[in-house]
């Protein structure tokens, strides 16, 4: 590797090999330029966790864990759009600290649980998994706007403290930032943002309303039935339709 | 007494700043429903209406109104709106903002909300609609290059009108002081002989400029509907 390196650096057209070198050197400009015209253009976003400020609403009075899923913390994703721009967005934990501060924010205590970790063993009034369905964006070119638009459809599946299933719910968040002439992925990083922030703002206003996760910290109240994915994500959507209109 | 040279520079170089700039035409109104006025030490937010409204205000003619309302001895005290909605979340992000002043009784119920706008001293929430669009162009130019130089020719010309509309939202009286509208119309060209010659209209600018001075008047003066 080093040698390498130190012959392209002193290439002299003393001999064969050296020729080749040079040849070589020469051609690097021609070659990236091929290489950008035959590819397009790509851009690639690396993005700066989100900070979620503390949120002017009463806490949740239970103690909850969070399951983490492993893709939280690193999350790239591509779009590529034909004959355009090819759009790389790397959220890395981004997607781990929006819950982790979020929930902080949220209940009274929040236990990490890992992937191996028996929840029935910990002090825990509820569980809850995130997951990603869906993570899209729209670019200026694909929206013919000034604008970038990402979507985000988390699913926050939650369980009692006996380990059943008592909540499915999905949370789609949207974020939109305009682009300045200089930096579209700044604008890009900031619709990612917004949407994140949305999701927060969703989660703090109907979390409760839409899985009845306060109740299962009330040992002495029967908890909720458990009852099907299905029924919970229309009860939810019913909810967020109230909520827009 | 100045250099003839110098003063010859100076001429040509306000020539060519004025020669530079298109044409704009713009207008401003506004529509009081209450009196308005404001202490010492009083602020005001600027705010983009919510995108889930379809607004596009741009986030950077929000920042030019604030810059332009804080600007001066008799500048206004302007909190940026990204602090504000930090300090009040969540209840001004996009989703959750109110969208009229009947709301505002309730969201001033809300934990912690009416102490964190009284602790800034905020009397005035500013809610900017409108944008910036390319409305018209047309012409031709060609730019070449070969290994004996380059050049552009033709003529090119295009109009850009900015619409903007700011609703004043008074937090004492818990109701609307008015609305203050600018619109804005600029044409810009750019004749090509070789070297292009840009003249370009700053529509958003004036219209940023427009609105602000305007939205300072209709606050400070102690005016009464």
């Amino acid at each position: 590797m080093t040698k390498g390196r130190s012959d392209i650096g002193i290439a002299q057209p003393t001999n064969a090999t050296g020729r080749v070198y040079l040849n070589t050197l020469k051609s690097i400009p021609l070659m990236l330029l091929l290489a950008g015209l035959a590819g397009g253009c790509a851009s690639s976003v690396t993005m700066v966790p989100p900070t979620i400020p503390p949120p002017l609403t009463d806490k949740i009075p239970i103690s909850v864990g969070l399951r983490i899923p492993a893709n939280f913390n690193h999350f790239v994703h591509e779009e590529s759009v034909f004959g355009r721009e090819e759009w790389s967005i790397d959220l890395g934990d981004s997607n781990a600290a929006l819950f982790k501060q979020l929930f902080g924010h949220m209940f009274d205590r929040v236990s990490i649980v890992g992937a191996n970790d028996d929840p029935k063993l910990m002090n825990i009034d509820a569980l809850v998994e995130p997951t990603i369905d869906a993570f899209e964006f729209s670019t200026p070119g694909q929206s013919k706007t000034q604008a970038f638009a990402v979507w985000i459809r988390y699913r926050l599946k939650i369980y009692d403290r006996e380990g059943n299933l008592v909540s499915n719910w999905p949370v789609s968040a949207y974020g939109k930032s305009q682009t300045t002439a200089m930096n579209k992925s700044d604008a890009l990083q900031r619709a990612a943002v917004l949407a994140m922030r949305d999701a927060a703002a969703l989660m703090i206003m109907k979390l409760d309303e839409a899985t009845g996760i306060g109740k299962l910290g009330d040992v002495a109240t029967p908890l909720p039935d458990t009852i099907s994915g299905d029924e919970v994500q229309s009860s939810a959507l019913e909810g967020q339709q109230d909520d827009a209109s | 007494m100045m250099h003839p040279d110098r003063t010859l520079r100076l001429l040509a170089s306000l020539l060519a700043i004025i020669a530079l700039n298109g044409c704009t035409t713009a207008s401003v109104q506004d529509v009081r429903q209450s009196g308005t006025g404001i202490k010492a030490g009083e602020a005001v937010v600027i705010m983009a209406k919510s995108y889930h409204l379809g607004n596009e205000t741009e986030a950077k003619y929000i920042r030019c109104v604030e810059d332009s309302l804080a600007r001066g001895t008799k500048g206004l005290r302007v909190i940026p709106s990204a602090e504000f909605v930090d300090l009040l979340f969540p209840w001004f992000e996009p989703r959750t903002a109110p969208a009229e002043t009947k709301n505002l009784a309730k969201l001033m119920n809300r934990p912690g909300v009416a102490e964190k706008i009284a602790e800034q001293k905020i009397r005035y929430i500013i809610w900017l609609a409108g944008d910036t669009e390319k409305v018209a162009g047309g012409g031709s130019l060609s730019c070449a290059a070969g290994p004996g130089g380059g050049g552009c020719f033709g003529f090119a010309w295009w109009q850009k009108d900015a619409d903007y509309d700011a609703s004043v939202w008074d937090l004492e009286g818990l109701e609307s002081a008015g609305t203050v509208s600018t619109d804005v119309s600029g044409k810009s060209f750019m004749p090509a002989l070789v070297i292009p010659l840009p003249f370009i209209a700053r529509t958003q600018a004036k219209a940023c400029h427009t609105l602000a001075d305007q939205l300072h008047s209709f606050i400070v003066d102690e005016e009464t509907a």
